[in-house]
């Protein structure tokens, strides 16, 4: 019963994770910033407008990039196979790519191409990790990694390398070159509009709990420190996002996919043979 | 052996010399040459451990399911493809016959126990792709043809030579006995079949001449890459890894996944659509061959399905470049435009092969799913098997991006409601949706194997499901439609596909990392 209710209020914590980050990066730029609760206003606002769309198609990949991210989130609560959720998640994404692809828009186009090349830079550094969690636990279900004792410090560069593709998914700087508003507008998000825009907009919520769920892997059955932990890289992230510029696409792909890969195999060597 | 075979692998081998001189290729008679002297040099050598000519195992048993289901399927859209073409009406009916011919070798290659029989029925395959590569007569065909000849007889040469090895130490031509008498230590008989099962996979360095058979008609692309020659690779090694040795297992398998890198990275700067699908051909037989090699009940399985989802999804997805080639006149990816407008069918059909090959639920998702799961848990007893998995992880992310770049400029659409689709035709139509139905079937046979849990089955069914109902009921009456805003950009934009070309001296590295690990299988032999 819990877990049902816990899924069907995943998109309301990501919401509000949102809303607080939006308030800690104001006052981090020393600015008030808006109310806790404004991500949900603008859904208020979005659900108001008027209806525009360019063709089905595009619509319909959206919300099925939105189903499909709830689905993963779900499968997560539930316990699932951690690699298997992975895939899940890749096609979601997919939906995304799909979703850009399908109208006449450059910008649009040229956001679904970064967004494949963000999925070269953190697919495989996903799954390695989720290969460490393999050899600490002996199980890909999370059920078993989460009743097994703190794993973090013998995946400690898992970890490192895992922090290193947060700010991909969650769009933020240095790594927020798939949707980079100043270059190509939002990228795939550039089409959308209205009530069709609240999906998207919504997807992102839920990519911060598939995120903060991850993190909360690497404690096991310590929820208290698992916590502490999400606090502490919730700040760093944003710190982060505001004190750094954001790289070209390229650079990314090498940069993620260089070291991560690097401090994976260290650790995963670590892991097998120490 | 019966004289009848003798004879004809004696006239087929003189055929090949005679190609050679006809066309003063030096390698091609160099090569015939030499396999003739080894021939009768296996001709002379007597033997006395016998065993059946025809064996059927579970690997041969889904061989000729692929083989015969995909392959008949492929024919009956070369009937329709071939009457387009300009040829005499003689000609086109050779056509089908060489390629019915084709299956029937393959029958019998893939059934038979004796190497003997098992090197005519090689050679007989190198012929049917011989002769159907060349079948437009111009130049460029004649020169692929003849490089592919040449280098399918590098094969023919390794399995005479296994046959003289084997026949010296082991006093057997028979694959059943050869395999049970190696235990591990003089494997050399083995090392020279695995080195034909490379050459017939066309894995790097020798997929030249895989690529080069696209100038053919595309129904002998699609036959080639999918149901027959190639998938002699991955069937090979499947019935060669009982009797590998640690290190050797090993080492193919490093081999089959840095191919699978290199392939797909390779394949990231292509254009022309039927060589993006070559190379990812490649790409995944050296997958099926990196998987057969660890050898033991689950990796068998792993590698079988891969065989038959990737002879399905190729085969619907060369069908589609055939259909793309002669309703659309489209070859070339930079050319294809607004595609979606013309035929939704189409563009589905694209969508169905290439999201099959990467994504759950399909089965050749499955079977990656769970090459990853099976080398995770090697990872403790060899290093290597880590770098390995590091490969096919590179790979198959490689593979993603390049199938979904690829439908850049397929899916967007213009001028909405204004264009009329257009039919594909009857046969068209049957073929590419029989194959769509096998996918859907096989992956609910995967079920047999029990691979997946049932949710880990539904969940993404469901989704895709949906999706495609959604496509179907959902007209968004109430929405106001517009044109793409665009940012407000005047100017006419248009769209292009990303290519990723690397530098020459990392495609040479490439090559010269794969012949190295060529030579240490070799070495591995003794």
């Amino acid at each position: 019963m819990f877990e049902i209710i816990l899924i069907l209020i995943s998109p309301i914590i990501g919401g509000l994770i949102y809303g607080v980050e939006r308030v800690v990066k104001a006052r981090m730029q020393n600015r008030v910033g808006p109310p806790i609760l404004q991500p949900f206003y603008d859904m208020f606002k979005l659900l108001d407008k008027q209806p525009i769309m360019i063709n089905s198609g595009h619509i319909i990949f959206a919300l099925m990039h939105f189903i499909t991210l709830w689905v993963v989130v779900a499968m997560i609560i539930l316990g699932q196979s951690i690699l298997y959720i992975i895939f899940i998640h890749l096609l979601a994404s997919i939906f995304l790519v799909l979703a850009g692809f399908s109208v006449n828009s450059v910008y649009s186009h040229v956001g679904s191409n970064r967004e494949l090349l963000a999925i070269v830079a953190y697919e495989p550094i996903l799954i390695l990790i989720a290969i460490g969690f393999y050899i600490v636990n002996g199980s890909f279900e999370i059920n078993m990694i989460v009743q097994n004792d703190i794993s973090l410090f013998s995946m400690l560069f898992l970890f490192l390398a895992f922090l290193l593709i947060i700010p991909i998914k969650l769009k933020k700087s240095p790594f927020d070159a798939v949707e980079a508003h100043q270059e190509i507008v939002g990228g795939v998000e550039v089409e959308f509009s209205g009530v069709f825009f609240e999906i998207l907009y919504m997807a992102k919520w839920i990519e911060y709990v598939f995120i903060y769920a991850l993190i909360f892997l690497f404690v096991g059955n310590n929820i208290l420190l698992g916590t502490i932990l999400s606090l502490l890289i919730f700040l760093l992230l944003n710190l982060v996002d505001n004190s750094t510029a954001r790289i070209r696409i390229d650079n990314l792909v090498k940069i993620t996919l260089g070291l991560g890969l690097a401090l994976s195999i260290v650790n995963l060597v670590w892991l097998s043979y120490v | 052996m019966s004289s009848f075979i003798i004879a004809i692998d004696i006239l087929l081998l003189l055929y090949f010399v005679s190609q050679g001189v006809k066309s003063k290729n030096r390698l091609v008679i160099f090569f015939a040459l030499i396999q003739l002297v080894l021939y009768f040099i296996v001709l002379s050598l007597d033997f006395f451990t016998f065993s059946d000519n025809f064996l059927l195992d579970k690997v041969s048993f889904f061989m000729l399911l692929v083989v015969n289901i995909v392959g008949l399927i492929i024919i009956l859209y070369a009937t329709t493809y071939i009457q387009d073409e300009k040829f005499s009406k003689s000609k086109k009916i050779n056509f089908i016959l060489i390629l019915f011919f084709f299956l029937a070798v393959m029958n019998l290659t893939v059934s038979t126990n004796n190497l003997e029989i098992f090197f005519l029925g090689f050679e007989l395959t190198t012929l049917c792709s011989y002769l159907l590569i060349r079948y437009r007569g111009d130049t460029l065909s004649q020169k692929n043809a003849l490089q592919a000849l040449w280098m399918n007889q590098i094969g023919g040469v390794a399995i005479l030579i296994s046959l003289i090895v084997s026949i010296i130490y082991y006093d057997t031509v028979y694959l059943d006995i050869l395999l049970k008498s190696t235990d591990g230590t003089f494997l050399l008989p083995i090392v020279f079949l695995i080195l034909a099962a490379f050459v017939k996979g066309a894995s790097i360095p020798f997929h030249p001449w895989l690529l080069g058979a696209m100038v053919a008609p595309t129904p002998v692309s699609a036959i080639l890459h999918s149901a027959t020659m190639v998938k002699l690779a991955p069937y090979l090694i499947l019935k060669l890894s009982p009797a590998f040795s640690p290190t050797l297992s090993v080492l193919v398998m490093l081999f089959g996944s840095f191919v699978f890198m290199g392939a797909s990275i390779l394949a990231l700067g292509k254009d022309y659509f039927k060589e993006i699908l070559g190379l990812s051909t490649v790409a995944l037989l050296a997958l099926m061959m990196a998987i057969a090699a660890i050898g033991t009940p689950e990796a068998i399985d792993i590698c079988l399905i891969l065989i038959v989802f990737h002879a399905i999804s190729k085969a619907l997805l060369f069908l589609q470049a055939g259909i793309l080639e002669k309703v659309f006149h489209l070859k070339y990816l930079q050319d294809i435009n607004y595609l979606v407008n013309n035929s939704k069918l189409v563009v589905f059909f694209i969508i169905i092969g290439f999201g099959s090959l990467t994504l759950p639920p399909f089965g050749a998702f499955i079977g990656k799913f769970n090459s990853i799961e099976l080398i995770a848990s090697l990872i403790g007893q060899n290093i290597l098997y880590l770098f390995s998995l590091v490969f096919i992880l590179l790979g198959s992310v490689c593979l993603t991006l390049l199938y979904f770049k690829v439908l850049t400029k397929l899916l967007a659409t213009k001028n909405q409601n204004s264009q009329k689709q257009t039919d594909i035709g009857l046969v068209y139509k049957f073929t590419s949706w029989s194959l769509v139905l096998l996918l859907i079937i096989g992956t609910y046979i995967c079920f047999e194997f029990a691979f997946l849990t049932i949710d880990q089955i539904i969940v993404p069914s469901f989704l895709i499901i949906v999706t495609l109902i959604l496509f179907y009921t959902s007209s968004f009456k109430y929405a106001h439609r517009v044109k793409e805003y665009n940012c407000g950009e005047k100017d006419e934009l248009s769209l292009s596909a990303y290519y990723f070309d690397i530098d020459n001296k990392y495609k040479k590295l490439i090559l010269i990392v794969s012949i190295i690990l060529i030579c240490l299988i070799i070495l591995g032999g003794f």
